[in-house]
């Protein structure tokens, strides 16, 4: 066989053959993954992308010998380096684990011991390997790896607790555990879900430069399609518990061989182009349970066509070229189909008709909103005071969608809140519809909150438990005294789910169900501004791209007005008409959608811009990307002058000196605050006013 | 249906068959618990009194059927037991979704309340308080109720404090919910199951808190027998006739511990907090 012949070369550091996982069930066990054959070569980085429920992770963590019980790799095998890995004891794994190969998890927290002090953990993952190693020794290998992975005064941070330590810095620390004994081969498991991009954009050079030291393999698993396109040379796609495709990643994205990395690829917003309604694969991941028979994908494919032979036979990997294979009965229809795909989608979006009333008065104005937390009592009741939002000031007209991005800490959930009166604002005003909205108490404040409602990021923590469907939906009719289970209904129809569904419970609901519940709630009181904070941040990319298409289509009915916060630009740009973009609690820069992306004014926009990873584009988009530095200061001490400084890569003296107002400096609609806003850093085309 | 190990089953079982017991008795031809029969005084179990008559379980110093009056006291400790323990559910629920909800100083007043409880021993503050208002099955279940509701109070406003953060109770205030709608519906449903858990781990703490203010002579008054009060009668003759007080004992522990075994059974169910399970 040419996998065999494959394994037996020098180049491949890693061969998993014909994997399987189960887990025990009453009825059988459910294969979590079935059947799944990779090579990792040495040096490269191999990607391996799937939504939740893929299998993905477990694979990996059946080649670490790591699967918790009960789940159990029923066949196939795993060699390093040639030598076989299932089998093996406890204890000769332990010695391969973090010499051969290591591990990085997503959450660094999880990963390092709270009370050990970061230097102890480092020496320790040292000594393991060289029991005979002296104290010296090992202290200046521990300070040598600190230094690899880019933390500043190492000889001090050594010292340190993993509390002491933001994200960012905790996950370059269990890099630099990881890489402790230099293994051959590094498996990082969504190494930067955590981060923001700014941070996660630091994260992966020090990925790639200490790859680049040691010249370890890396397999990298996500299901952040952009990461993995830029960062890797070959990837692999998994579905329900299978491989579907595996190709170099280049070829992956411009030419999918199956239809569901396809439509995966499809469902991705993408910030060089506008298109009026994405693609969205239909339905919803199977659970491991109630795997579909015959191609696992055949449910959700638009290839299918109802085909007797993908509901009944399974397809098997086979190679299509050299270096590329692919699952699907049809996959040299896929091409055409794509392409028709494409066709449909990139109908030109009509520029948006500045809607019904621009002159008139905005449905929303903010006017210099403040917000402080107080942090700490102490006796006499001094407490240090937390600005999360500085004079933010904003309109919004009727029917349109104006996005807040940010990093985590930027204020733009506590903006949400305070627009919401779940938190009380410290100062300014805000006017719904003329109405001031800030100085409302008692039942007037209770009638005039369906003006204004929201849609929260979780799934699974904004229904309540204990409630029906129905029952969930008919809530803020109940409150208002205006309960009619015909209109329930219709709500529920109006988010693509049947009547039926009213009847069971949260729990039976996928996320992307849920998320469509929690619209249909939202939607109950006919609210004039719609509050959407990271609402579709928790979901799978296929589902993500539905939700995004069901939001747009509610817009265009009910004439809802949107306020998107989050930190995808991908989708911002896809789904809004204007951007703000917070740091710090400050507005740095607000416009329209177009202006924003194509001409940033704001040194933080552009990096922000420049960290979004364009898969089609591969190395190209690399080259151009602005890594900021450090992290966001500590907010309870801001620096005096411009926010921003402590990280821009264009700061002067002047800004120091003093902070930059938000104002119209690149356009009449365009606000920025920032002393040299507009200058382009990147190679962007200036002046594009499109 | 919950899983079981063997201990459990079989304390668990025993606790049904208790119940059961205490139940039907008063419906079977036994003696009656009050009958006293100066012939028949401390006999041992099984054995037979001076005029002929059989005591399954023996009899007391005046006579009276052991058998029966167990089942009487059963009775009387269960109601007093379930009097205390509805009592301190309500106040206690009550106590703690107010304080975990409004947070401020009406939280601090009332945890407040319950450390200032907390430091006086119990036993101290219900013969202070019985000593007043004198002894009677109704006053004796509000006294141990209201000193016991703390453990719901803190039980409820630690859940409370978290689920007031969570989304479905935001979304509901968005909505225009009042406080009591919140408390109502969103707060108290998603509570209650881990306040049965706690009700009954407490019950058997209240048994045992009854048993011993009426060995103290402060509870359930004679004739009216109550578990603890026979224990305590018992104690003078326990060379004499060990079974008067250690059969009470036994009936005790086996009510105790029954619910004991059950309350973890529940515990170890898993979703406490109403928090869904995540699927991967
Ligand atoms: S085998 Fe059939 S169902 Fe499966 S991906 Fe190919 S066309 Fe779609
Ligand atoms: S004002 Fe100065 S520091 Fe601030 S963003 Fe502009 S250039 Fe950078």
């Amino acid at each position: 066989m040419m996998a065999d012949a494959a394994s037996r070369d020098e180049d491949v550091i890693l061969a998993v053959r014909n994997l399987s996982i189960a887990l025990p069930g009453k009825d059988g066990p459910a294969l979590l993954v079935d059947d799944v054959s990779f090579d990792v070569r040495a040096h490269e980085v191999f990607g391996i992308v799937g939504e939740s429920g893929s299998g993905k992770s477990l694979t990996m963590l059946a080649v670490l010998g790591l699967l918790p019980p009960p789940l159990r790799m029923v066949s196939g095998s795993v060699k390093l380096r040639g030598r076989e890995l299932s089998g093996l004891s406890f204890e000769e794994m332990r010695s391969i684990r973090g010499k051969s190969m290591a591990i990085v998890f997503q959450d660094p927290m999880t990963t390092l011991n709270p009370v050990l002090r970061v230097g102890a953990q480092i020496g320790e993952a040292v000594q393991l390997h060289n029991p005979g190693m002296s104290k010296q020794d090992v202290r200046n290998r521990v300070i040598e790896l600190l230094t690899l992975v880019g933390i500043p005064n190492p000889q001090q941070r050594y010292r340190q607790y993993p509390n002491e330590f933001s994200g960012g810095m905790r996950q370059r620390v269990v890099i630099a555990m990881a890489m402790a004994n230099e293994p051959d081969l590094l498996i990082a498991d969504e190494p930067t879900t955590a981060l923001d991009v700014t941070i996660q954009a630091q994260v992966m050079r020090v990925l790639a430069e200490v790859r680049r030291r040691t010249g370890a393999a890396m397999v990298l698993i996500t299901h952040d399609l952009g990461l993995v396109a830029e960062t890797a040379e070959r990837m692999a796609v998994m579905y329900g518990g299978r491989m579907m495709e595996q190709a170099p990643a280049h070829a992956l994205f411009n030419d999918p061989a199956h239809p569901y990395t396809a439509g995966l690829i499809a469902s991705l917003p993408r910030v060089d182009r506008e298109v009026r309604e994405l693609f969205s694969i239909p339905g919803f991941v199977p659970d491991s349970a109630h795997r579909p028979g015959g191609c696992v994908f055949h449910p959700r494919c638009g290839l299918a066509n109802d085909r007797a032979i993908c509901r009944e036979r399974r397809p098997e990997v086979a190679a299509t070229s050299p270096g590329r294979s692919v699952a699907c009965h049809f996959n040299d229809e896929t091409a055409p189909w794509r392409a028709a795909q494409e066709r449909a989608m990139e109908r030109p979006v009509e520029a948006r008709a500045p809607s019904v009333a621009d002159d008139s008065e905005p449905i929303l104005r903010v006017v210099d909103l403040r917000k402080e937390f107080q942090i700490g009592f102490s006796l006499f009741g001094f407490g240090r005071k937390l600005p999360a939002l500085r004079d933010v000031s904003f309109d919004l007209i009727k029917g349109r969608t104006l996005s807040v991005v940010g990093e985590s800490g930027c204020g733009k959930s506590t903006l949400a809140r305070v627009l919401l009166r779940l938190l009380e604002a410290t100062g300014g005003d805000v006017f719904i519809n003329g109405e001031p909205f800030m100085q409302m108490s008692g039942p007037l404040l209770r009638a005039r909150r369906r003006n204004l409602q929201v849609v929260f990021q979780d799934p699974y923590s904004s229904l309540d438990p204990r409630m029906t469907i129905h029952e969930v939906v008919a809530e803020p009719l109940r409150i208002h005294g205006r309960y009619d289970a015909k209109r329930v209904d219709d709500l529920l129809a109006h988010v693509g789910m049947p009547p039926q569904t009213g009847r069971r419970r949260p729990s039976e609901l996928s996320g992307g169900q849920r998320q469509r519940v929690a619209i249909a709630r939202s939607l109950a009181l006919n609210p004039d501004i719609l509050i959407l904070d990271e609402a579709v941040s928790a979901l799978d990319v296929s589902i993500q791209a539905q939700i995004i298409n069901l939001l747009k289509s509610l817009q265009a009915e009910f004439g809802l007005t949107y306020i998107f916060i989050s930190h995808n630009l991908s989708v911002v740009r896809h789904i809004s008409d204007d951007v703000i973009v917070m740091y710090l609690g400050h507005i740095v820069e607000h416009g329209p959608v177009r202006r924003v992306f194509e001409t940033p004014a704001h040194p933080y926009t552009q990096a922000l811009l420049s960290s979004i990873p364009h898969p089609q584009s591969g190395e190209e988009s690399r080259r151009k990307r602005i890594i900021l530095t450090g992290d966001l200061p500590n907010p309870l001490a801001p620096p005096t002058g411009c926010a921003f400084r402590t990280r821009c890569f264009r700061a002067a003296a002047e800004c120091e000196r003093h902070e930059p107002a938000l104002t119209a400096r690149t356009g009449a609609d365009h606000l920025s605050a920032c002393h040299f806003a507009g200058q382009t850093a990147t190679a962007r085309a200036p002046g594009d006013e499109g | 249906m919950m899983r079981m190990d063997l201990g459990t089953k079989l304390m668990v079982s025993l606790l049904a068959i208790m119940i059961a017991f205490m139940i039907v008795t008063p419906f079977l031809p036994f003696y009656d618990p009050y009958g006293q029969n100066l012939a028949g005084s401390l006999v041992p179990i099984g054995g037979a009194s001076f005029d002929g008559r059989l005591y399954l379980l023996g009899s007391d110093t005046l006579g009276r059927d052991i058998l029966s009056r167990l089942a009487l006291a059963g009775q009387v400790s269960t109601l007093i037991g379930l009097g205390a323990v509805s009592v301190s559910l309500v106040v206690g629920v009550f106590l703690g979704l107010v304080a975990g909800y409004f947070r401020g100083p009406l939280e601090a007043a009332i945890m407040g309340l319950a450390d200032l409880q907390l430091s006086i021993p119990r036993v101290l503050l219900l013969i202070a308080v019985s000593a007043i208002v004198g002894p009677s099955v109704a006053n004796l279940a509000l006294l141990l109720g209201l000193t016991s509701w703390v453990s719901y109070g803190r039980v409820a406003r630690g859940m409370t404090l978290s689920l007031r953060e969570r989304e479905f109770v935001l979304s509901a205030r968005t909505q225009g919910a009042t406080a009591a709608w919140n408390i109502r519906k969103h707060l108290l449903p998603n509570v209650l199951p881990q306040m049965l858990i706690v009700a009954s781990y407490e019950f058997g703490q209240i048994v045992v808190m009854e048993a011993s203010l009426s060995y103290l002579g402060l509870g359930v008054q004679p004739p009216l027998p109550s578990w603890g009060m026979m224990v305590s009668e018992g104690q003078s003759y326990l060379a004499l006739a060990p079974h008067l007080a250690i059969l009470p004992s036994i009936a005790l522990f086996i009510m105790v511990a029954g619910l004991q075994f059950l309350s973890q059974a529940f515990t170890s169910e898993g979703d406490v907090t109403g928090a869904p399970q995540r699927t991967p």
